[in-house]
């Protein structure tokens, strides 16, 4: 009998801690798991209780690097249950923000966490001798989506200025000028990196999962948009019935939930790949044409594609923004970005966007007095996690099928587990 | 400092928190290298897989301590190093984790419900600030830190400094800045009570401070309180704003 055993400790360049056990005995799996190690914080609990004010706030904490996007996607729970109308300015500043964390978010994992395998390093600073230019683009790159969060949001993680209702600050129209500028200069090597990842080659394979995105006709939608489709099995449903269509269960080995689809109890991937796959024809031209260029056309379901997608969303991104900024500095968007007046009523809401890793989920229920009831944050890392014990199932068998050794096997199955960007203080938070 | 050459060996160590000091030191790309000239970092798990080494000088701590393991962790770094810097409001207060301390057991049932994996209840247990822990030599306050409040430490805890720490409230930071105030308008903020240091950066965004530098030694919440009421914010909205970044304070008790 042949044994091939894996056991990675923390597994590098991603966020959190995270453990990998996979034991396959003569071809066949007989241990897969992805165990989250990551210490839980208990946000669900600590929120209860708590003025509604302070909420968005308290959630921008579960992570470092999606904080725009937990913070919007309370708002949007709250003014749900308190049924508050925001201005199209309002919306774009938001649509504004989140994308600085998709620039953050993208050219981190991609050129620090991701990269490194590809280019056969340890982590990014080899780059900076082997690649300058590179690796100079990768950090204005990061750096361009700090400004965006700084600029907008007021500090580059943590937003203070989103608040219910609007913006409690906004920028002048030259500093929106400045910012476009600066997004135009970075389109070159944002369309060279998609051809760099282009490159680098990686296990053919297809999840047989399913992936999750937000949808909304004509649009590729990140914040705005309340329906989300699970692009296989097309089906779409409203987030303000989510518990209908997602069902949440504990392992022993997660400190995190994990997620499947409740009709069919399949896994599913939320991810730049699932939104490049639904909404593809949304894309801006220049970010869909770099997508076909480098041979990424929906239906795409190997999750390495992930990393290229991830490339083009950093195109799309820049134009739009750039786009965005414009016309907020002509004020092309109407009304005004201070907050609009509400009243706290009791209810129940679900808040949806999509944040850098995919599909974010806060519900929230609020007592007449405007205190938080319930809490539950269903985070893009915890609805993936099935997925990827799933898919490490199905290519370490394929890998051992071809004979594959074990020291290449495991570098394979982190790269799989990377290409899926996993934010493990997100999962668990 | 280490015995063969002049450079500081340094640790950067993340805890339970959301990474985001680690993370908002990266952010200062272009004053980074300048800083990382002066140490030796030998072990940075959030940019590195290298191990922990068993020598160093100078520990950086982010986040709360709410493992058995992170209890293990923080003292055998204490044991090691001789400077200890922590940085973030999760470090220095037990932060946002911190409020889930009291009845810690409650809060974990309000997450997993009567699923609690074992890997939870084998590991956690209730937050605590590295002060609470472990002797702690520096601290860079707020939440998220301000970068340059942590090179302005790290400098301190390498050179030496005559400086005394400042006691004032951010209150009168944000008064020299002429903005207004927010207890005029109803709004509770936390200013009145909270150390000072960040230049009101939430204030000057039209936001009221929540407090996240913690406590000042000055505070004095009896007078605050007063202050509170009179404005017609409800008492209750200030005591629970109390318990965000102060879980350690004894002062917060009622």
């Amino acid at each position: 009998m042949t044994k091939t055993r894996i056991e990675v400790d923390h597994v590098a360049r991603i966020e959190g801690h995270g453990d990998i056990h996979l034991e396959i005995a003569d071809g066949k799996v007989e241990r897969c798991e992805f165990a989250v190690t990551e210490p839980a914080r208990m946000f669900e609990g600590m929120v209860r209780g708590r003025y509604f004010e302070e909420v968005p706030y308290i959630s921008s904490r579960v992570c470092g690097i999606c904080s725009a996007s937990h913070t919007v996607t309370d708002i949007l729970a709250i003014e749900r249950i308190f049924g508050v109308e925001v201005t199209p300015r309002t919306r774009a500043i938001r649509q504004l923000l989140i994308y600085g964390s998709f620039l953050q978010n993208h050219a981190t994992h991609l050129f620090v966490f991701a990269a490194p395998d590809f280019l056969g390093h340890k982590s990014v600073f080899p780059l900076a001798d082997a690649s300058p230019q590179i690796f100079e683009g990768a950090l204005a790159l990061k750096g361009l989506g700090n400004e965006l969060c700084n600029k907008v949001g007021g500090r580059s993680i943590h937003p203070i200025t989103a608040v219910v209702g609007g913006f409690t600050n906004e920028l002048s129209p030259a500093e929106y000028i400045e910012l476009a500028d600066k997004m135009d200069s970075m389109l070159d090597f944002a369309l060279q990196a998609v051809d760099l990842f282009n490159d680098f080659s990686v296990s053919s394979f297809e999840t047989e999962g399913d992936m999750l995105a937000m949808v909304n006709p004509g649009e590729y939608p990140i914040v705005g948009s309340d329906k989300a489709q699970f692009v296989r099995a097309g089906i779409s449903f409203d987030c303000q019935n989510i518990n209908d269509y997602i069902e949440e269960y504990a392992l022993d080995h997660s400190a995190a939930f994990l997620a499947v689809m409740r009709e069919n109890k399949r896994p599913y991937f939320a991810s730049a790949l699932a939104r490049v796959n639904s909404s593809w024809d949304a894309l801006t031209e220049p970010a869909r044409f770099a997508a076909a260029k480098a041979g990424l056309r929906p239906p795409e379901y190997n999750p390495f594609a992930n990393n290229v997608a991830q490339a083009v969303e950093i195109v799309d991104a820049l134009i739009r923004c750039s786009s965005i900024c414009r016309a907020l500095a002509k004020d092309e968007f109407e009304g005004t970005s201070t907050p609009v007046e509400f009243q706290v009523r009791a209810g129940r809401g679900v808040g949806f966007t999509e944040a850098p890793r995919g599909a974010l989920f806060h519900e929230l229920e609020i007592d007449n007095e405007g205190r938080i009831v319930s809490a539950n944050i269903i985070t893009p890392t915890s609805q993936n996690i099935a997925n990827i014990e799933a898919d490490m199932r199905l290519l370490a068998t394929l890998l051992v099928e071809e004979g594959k050794a074990p020291d290449d096997i495991q570098l394979e199955i982190e790269k799989l587990v990377r290409a899926y960007d996993p934010c493990l203080s997100c999962s668990v938070h | 400092m280490s015995e063969t050459t002049n450079i500081p060996r340094v640790v950067v160590i993340g805890l339970a928190s959301c990474f985001g000091c680690q993370i908002n030191i990266t952010n200062i790309e272009s004053h980074l290298m300048e800083v990382l000239g002066q140490i030796d970092v030998r072990y940075w798990q959030l940019t590195s897989s290298d191990t922990m080494p068993d020598e160093f000088d100078v520990a950086v701590i982010e986040g709360a301590a709410t493992t058995k393991e992170a209890l293990e962790t923080l003292a055998s770094v204490r044991e090691r190093a001789k400077v200890v810097i922590t940085i973030g409001a999760c470090a220095a207060t037990a932060g946002i984790p911190g409020m889930a301390a009291p009845e810690w057991q409650d809060r974990i049932n309000d997450v997993y419900g009567d699923n609690t994996p074992a890997i939870v209840s084998d590991i956690a247990c209730k937050p605590q600030a590295v002060h609470d822990v472990i002797k702690v030599d520096y601290e860079v306050p707020c939440c998220p830190i301000d970068p340059y409040a942590f090179v302005h430490v790290l400098q301190k805890a390498l050179y030496g400094s005559n400086e005394y720490s400042r006691t004032s409230t951010m209150c009168g930071e944000c008064k020299r800045n002429e903005r207004g105030c927010f207890y005029g308008r109803g709004i509770l903020c936390m200013g009145m009570i909270t150390k000072q240091g960040c230049g009101a950066r939430c204030p000057n965004l039209g936001r009221p401070c929540n407090g996240c530098a913690g406590l000042s030694p000055d505070a004095n919440l009896d007078a605050a309180r007063v202050v509170v009421q009179h404005s017609g914010v409800p008492l209750k909205r200030f005591n629970d704003a109390l318990a965000m970044f102060n879980q350690d304070d004894p002062r917060i008790a009622l």
